[in-house]
This record gives C-alpha cells, structure tokens and sequence, in this order.
C-alpha cells in the first residue's frame, strides 16, 4: 500500500507530518509489518526529533547550517548556493525514515515525531508512505 | 510577407525561431559564465555599448534593478572611456560589474572603455560572439554569442539576442542572490522562450498594418519616437533603425520630454510618430497624455502596445505586440513592427541600407567609421 502526501513549502521550514503517517498505517490495518517514509526530493530531507520544545528544531536548523553553511564556492553551480547546500544537507540526513508496525499502530517513541524538512523552498514538495505487511 | 519584403523584414519574420533556438544556446551559458562567488561580489552593474547594443542595455537595466536589487546605470562606451570618474571604478573589490555588449567585438570605443574600466579596476564581463576580437580579449570573462548567419540588414536579430543574453543574465543574478526562488527563476526564463511563439502569432496581422503605414508614411522627411521608462529603448532603437534603414532624419524621445520639446515641431501632418507603450509601464498614464495631444496636432501616429484601442480610447492606429506573463520579456519583442515599418519605407522609396557605405559614405564600409578610432585608455 502506497500513500502520497503534498505540502508547499516556505523557505528553509520543518513540517511535522507525524499524523498523516499515523493514519496511514491505522487505515491500512496492518496489524505488524514495516512503515517507510520517503520524500522523492533532493534538496529536503526526512528525521525524526523531539516535538516538544519548538525552540529544538531552531538548535536543529542551526545545526545544519553550521554544519553546511550555504556559501559562494560550492563547486555545484549549475542552480543558487542554497541549492547546492541543499543537496548536501539532504544527502547527509537523509530523505527516508523507516518504522515498525506492531499492534496495528505506528512504533514511535513518546518524544519522537517525524519531520519532512525543506532545505530550499518555497516549493510544492511531495513524500510518500509505504506500508508492508509481514 | 510582405509584397515589400526585404532582408529587414526577413529578420523579423526569422525572430520567432531565433529566439526558439537562442534561449537554448544561452540559457546553459548565462548559468556558467559568472560563479556564484563572482555574482554575489557584484555592488553596482554599468551596462555599456554603442547603438543598438547600448539600446539593449536600455531595454534591461530596469529589469536588472527590479531581478536583482544591484543598482545598475545604462553608461555609453565614450562616457565610461573618457569622462566616468575612475574614483568610480574599481571600488569595493573590483566593483562595478561593468558588461559590455558587441556581437563583432570589434568596436574601437568598447573595447576603449573596457580596458579603461579594468584598468582601475573594474570586473568586465563582455558580450560577443567573437572572443579574439578586442572586446574579447579585454574582458574578464566572455558571455559567447553564436548568432546563425543571415542576410545581411540593420541589426535586427543581433538586438533581440543581445537584449535575451541580458535578460537572462538579469534572471541568474537574482536567482543566486536569491531575490526568487529556482522555480521563479525559471518560469520567468520559459516566459522569455515563450515570446517567439507569441511573436510568430501576430506576426501576420503585424505585418499587414506595417504595410499600410509604410505606403502611407513613405514620403515623411522625418520620424519621432517616443516611450518612457521600459519602453524608452524601443523608441530609441525605432529611431536608429529609420536612420540606418531609409537615411531619414529622426528623434526619439520619452513621454514626459515630448511635452517639453518635441510637440513644437511644425508640419505635425508630415511627421511620422512612433509610440511605444507597455500597458504596464509604469508612466503610461503620461504616455495616453501624450498621445491624445499628438492627435489633436494631427500626427500620424502609430501606437505599438500590448494592449488594444480600448486601453487608450484614441482613434488611431495600433500595432499589437505579445502581452508576455511578466513584462519583463516585453523587450524581446516590442520593436519588431518599427523594423518592419523602417525596412518597408527602404524598400519603397529605393534606399539602401546604411545608403550601401558607397560615395560620400564610404567610410564606413565595412564598419570602419566604428573600427577605426584612436584607442586612448587612462
């Protein structure tokens, strides 16, 4: 079973897309099996942090940015800096998240939920869902 | 076409696929031709160039302002070679960005103001479709044009090139600097690519009232145009074109101005007026003004616009131009109907373009008058 999801993005934003992967795999009645996310993108990326501090996804943002600061001497310079820069940032988190289904539900911890992260935008983006029955 | 037609009028009629198969040619180039290093280093932008590829210069340097917020000046080469205070060249790490246009790269006054500017310097980007020429080898980079061969005529097909290379140039410095977003960037480079199908599509209607004015037209001593603002260039270039077409005496001039000058001008019945008007510039209100006392003085007037009769509610003559979905690509196309009318008025009475450089004008043959000239850089 495969679900698809589209958002439009502003500029360097965090989506929380934790329910509508919820609800995916509550409809599709699996009861065990697998849950992928997956964003078809290659300047966002996909993770899972701690929804309960709003400030913690700005220390994340920072993070990245220190990390891969968008800068001028990229050697990508066929699209913008923050393209370039979005291609690495999305490289190194990632643009697929991997769950486990148990009990019919989606196995997430307490201070966990999932995040579609925009590197770049606006954009109209999409992400997909998958789920696999054992 | 035309019962008229001639290699002028054959150039209009090729603009469609040249515009088709030059945006392939420069939209890859425009990307490559400056890094990101060196677009965000850019403080100020001089465009400058000598008659039609200064007129292109004209059709954009708003369009750079409003792209990409760099202020940008419209400088003729003699003014940058000879009189630019250099305390204005060469500051804030090799600012301005100073491009400079010529498709033969061979004219003795850009390739002077070149050399001016990066002797104290200045970053100079040339455009030209000749990399050895003097122009070439002065520049710090080169944006390469490559210009299909055609008969010749007055520059048609180099003006719409060299106004696309600098309208795309404009879209990829905001695109870095990151004024829009890449899909933006890139709706606004399809819009450009776009304006050859539009153009296509009216040529034919264009072409017939074209026509008509030149039979009607054909005996004037003398021509005015006017535009203001994003239109000012085409009125400059209509201008240029007469001249260098049919050897007629000709003004341009812009809507505010006409009031101050060129309404004095007596024989209004003999004088041919030209008026550019995008009905998004922002001085259009001034340029209805314009026209309606144009009228009352009983011009022959000619009003190339993207809009309809109805937009200006005088009863005169107008020549529909494409209505772009930015006007940003409005100078791709707008002056396209002044070509048609200059080369058909040629045709008509028997003169020869630029009066064939033979007898008094042989001096200019071969583009002498503009090759040769003391070369003076300090």
């Amino acid at each position: 079973m495969l679900s698809k999801f589209k958002i439009t993005t502003k500029y360097n934003d965090v989506y929380d897309i934790t329910s509508e992967v919820k609800k995916v795999v509550e409809e599709s009645g699996v009861k065990e099996g697998i849950c992928l996310v997956y964003n078809p993108h290659s300047t966002a990326g996909l993770t899972v942090y701690s929804p309960w501090d709003p400030a913690g996804l700005e220390d994340l943002d920072d993070e990245i940015r220190r990390l891969i600061p968008t800068k001028v001497d990229f050697k990508h310079q066929h699209d913008t800096p923050q393209d370039a820069a979005g291609h690495v940032k999305s490289a190194l988190l990632g643009v697929s998240v991997t769950f486990i289904i148990h009990e019919g539900k989606l196995m997430l911890g307490g201070s966990q939920s999932i995040y579609f992260l925009e590197f770049d935008g606006p954009r109209s983006r999409e992400f997909f869902v998958k789920i696999q029955e054992d | 076409m035309s019962k008229y037609e001639n290699p002028m009028s054959r150039q209009v009629f090729s603009l469609p696929e040249l515009i088709r198969q030059q945006y392939d040619d420069l939209e890859p180039k425009t990307r490559t031709v400056l890094s990101f290093q060196e677009i965000y280093n850019i403080q100020r932008i001089v465009l400058t160039g000598c008659g039609d590829s200064f007129a292109a210069g004209m059709a954009t340097k708003h369009i750079f302002e409003l792209l990409t917020g760099i202020p940008t000046e419209v400088v003729p080469a003699i003014e940058l070679s000879r009189y630019y205070s250099e305390k204005h060249l060469g500051v804030d790490c090799r600012n301005p960005l100073v491009i400079a246009v010529s498709n033969s790269g061979s004219v003795a006054r850009i390739s002077e103001a070149v050399q001016r500017a990066r002797l104290h310097g200045s970053y100079v980007l040339g455009i030209t479709g000749n990399e050895t020429s003097p122009l070439g080898i002065n520049s710090d980079k080169v944006l390469k044009l490559d210009i299909p061969d055609f008969e010749s005529a007055p520059g048609t097909r180099s003006y719409a090139v060299s106004v696309m290379a600098l309208l795309l140039l404009a879209i990829r410095f905001g695109e870095v600097r990151h004024q829009y977003t890449m899909d933006q960037a890139m709706d606004y480079r399809y819009d450009i690519r776009n304006q050859g199908a539009l153009l296509e599509e009216l040529l034919p209607q264009m072409d017939s009232i074209c026509e008509k004015v030149a039979e009607e037209w054909k005996d004037f001593p003398c021509f005015d145009f006017v535009g203001a603002g994003f239109d000012y260039a085409a009125a400059w270039y209509g201008q240029a074109k007469i001249l260098e077409a049919t050897g007629k005496f000709a003004m341009h001039i812009n809507s505010e101005e006409w009031f101050h000058l060129n309404f004095f001008a007596r024989d209004a019945k003999h004088i041919g007026t030209v008026v550019v008007a995008n009905t998004t510039n922002p001085g259009i209100s001034r340029t209805k003004e314009m026209i309606k006392f144009a009228k009352e003085l009983g011009r022959p007037m000619v009003v190339i616009t993207d809009g309809r009769k109805e937009d200006f509610g005088e009863e005169t003559t107008y020549i529909q131009v494409p209505a772009p979905k930015y006007p940003i690509s409005m100078p791709l196309t707008q002056y396209a109907p002044i070509c048609l009318i200059a080369s058909y008025i040629a045709e008509l009475i028997g003169e020869k373009y630029g009066r064939g450089c033979e007898e008094d004008w042989e001096f200019a043959a071969g583009g002498a008058g503009v090759k040769n000239s003391e070369i003076i850089v300090k």
